[in-house]
């Protein structure tokens, strides 16, 4: 997903450390609400809902109803300032490729928002409709129910084995998470995230060193060329 | 996409250079964009103000003191701050921003001056710059910004708005038809937006 560049939404940040925006900037988007809110009901229909996503994201229809009925949680057909808060936090979390750090910090919220039918569970296919949102790819959801399903709903019998970063159900039946597994996996990706970020640094600092030593050999070699023709200029003089 | 372009709306809107708001505005946003350059102690600079209990004083000196609480809490990680950072804690300590440029502007022409005649300096730079923000209009400014957006951004929304809004009062139509009461009331609300836009394009041409 992509912003439109140059719109409002493109202009906001969050704050990276808790994926959250500022005073300020919730009494800016509480205007631009109210600018959307033509029927003065502190609420988006799902046309205005439709229309606002479509002009701000490249969005197809089908994703953007998903996202309208997943926030419209009472039902009512339309969503309220909260619920549009919580849509341009995760947007903007996408846009900034804070996905992890957004999951790992709004783990409960966004369980929730998951938890379509209100059962305290979420299963595969409610994260495959949402990936699109928070950005989990296919090898990770597997991970994910593999590796974090440890109570595996529907089996009286678990067994599970702790080990020092994983842990693992050996017969897992319908893979359903609670909110418990939820964290975890959170945690987890955060890990992963960090690490990479890590990784990464240290990959562009050994780079970047390799491009200076290499300047330098550059650098070196020219020198030893210009004093070697030098010397033999002074020598084809000296012997004229 | 870091805090780039609210502060270059701030600066890019196109009203009249001769106003003192839009002057204001403009080195508003220098002040902002700077704020990064700060190498002052700044709780000296807190303790030798005496400021008053005015909005950008009192804004001035709780940024003053959540800055000493961070630093005696035992751990000034700038990357970590820089990140947390708010956009309102920006804007207010701007001023001393402002502020302490005097100063600096004044002590770097004493590199190797005895110390008496540094504090007096001092004392008179803490004391004109204090001068300095009881006159200028920012105080003005900053009432006028805790009730209202700046017009730039209000400009930007309201497009943008106006955008989207046109286009619902298409499938309003098709969907429910031009007489029903939903769809002249998003036709009032977009006549009242372009009225406004036309409002501010015949300002700015005067």
């Amino acid at each position: 997903m992509k912003l439109k560049q140059g719109s409002f939404l493109w202009y906001l940040y969050l704050d990276k450390l808790y994926c959250l925006l500022s005073v300020r900037n919730v009494k800016v988007l509480v205007e631009y609400f109210h600018l959307l809110d033509v029927h003065h009901n502190n609420t988006l229909n799902d046309v205005l809902f439709y229309h606002f996503l479509h002009h701000v994201t490249n969005w197809k229809r089908r994703q953007i109803m998903i996202v309208f009925n997943m926030l419209d949680w009472n039902a009512m057909g339309e969503i309220g300032f909260d619920q549009f808060y919580m849509l341009v936090c995760i947007l903007l979390a996408q846009q900034n490729h804070l996905e992890e750090q957004f999951i790992f910090r709004h783990s409960r919220p966004v369980f929730e928002l998951l938890d379509l039918e209100g059962e305290l569970r979420i299963g595969a296919d409610n994260f495959h409709m949402y990936n699109f949102l928070f950005n989990i790819k296919k090898q990770e959801l597997k991970e994910l129910y593999h590796d974090f399903d440890i109570t595996g709903d529907r089996s009286s019998e678990t067994k599970y084995q702790i080990l020092p970063e994983i842990i693992f159900l050996s017969f897992p039946q319908q893979k359903r998470l609670n909110y418990k597994e939820f964290k975890l996996f959170t945690i987890f990706t955060m890990d992963k995230y960090q690490e990479r970020q890590k990784t990464e640094k240290e990959n562009e600092e050994k780079r970047k060193k390799e491009k200076k030593a290499l300047l330098k050999k550059k650098m070196q070699h020219q020198v030893n060329v210009s004093s070697k023709q030098s010397s033999f200029t002074s020598r084809s003089e000296s012997r004229m | 996409m870091e805090e780039k372009p609210f502060r270059a709306s701030l600066g890019s809107g196109g009203s009249d250079t001769s106003r003192p708001d839009n002057d204001i505005r403009n080195l508003w946003t220098r002040a902002t964009l700077s704020q990064s350059k700060l190498n002052v102690p700044l709780p000296n600079v807190c303790e030798d103000s005496d400021l008053e209990d005015s909005s950008p004083h009192s804004k001035t000196r709780r940024w003053c003191n959540e800055k000493a609480r961070r630093d005696s809490d035992g751990g000034w990680d700038h990357g970590e701050y820089k990140d947390g950072f708010k956009q309102e804690e920006l804007e207010d300590h701007s001023l001393l921003e402002l502020q302490l440029r005097q100063e600096s502007s004044l002590g770097s022409h004493l590199e190797e001056g005895d110390v008496d005649s540094k504090t007096e300096i001092e004392m008179s730079s803490s004391e004109s710059s204090l001068n300095i923000l009881k006159h200028t209009p920012h105080r003005a400014y900053w009432a006028e910004q805790q009730n209202r957006l700046p017009l730039p951004l209000m400009e930007l929304m309201e497009n943008e708005a106006l955008e989207i809004l046109t286009k619902a009062l298409r499938s309003y139509r098709s969907a429910i038809g031009r007489d029903h009461f939903l769809t002249k009331q998003l036709q009032r609300s977009i006549e009242g937006l372009k009225r406004r836009r036309s409002k501010r394009l015949n300002l700015l041409a005067y």
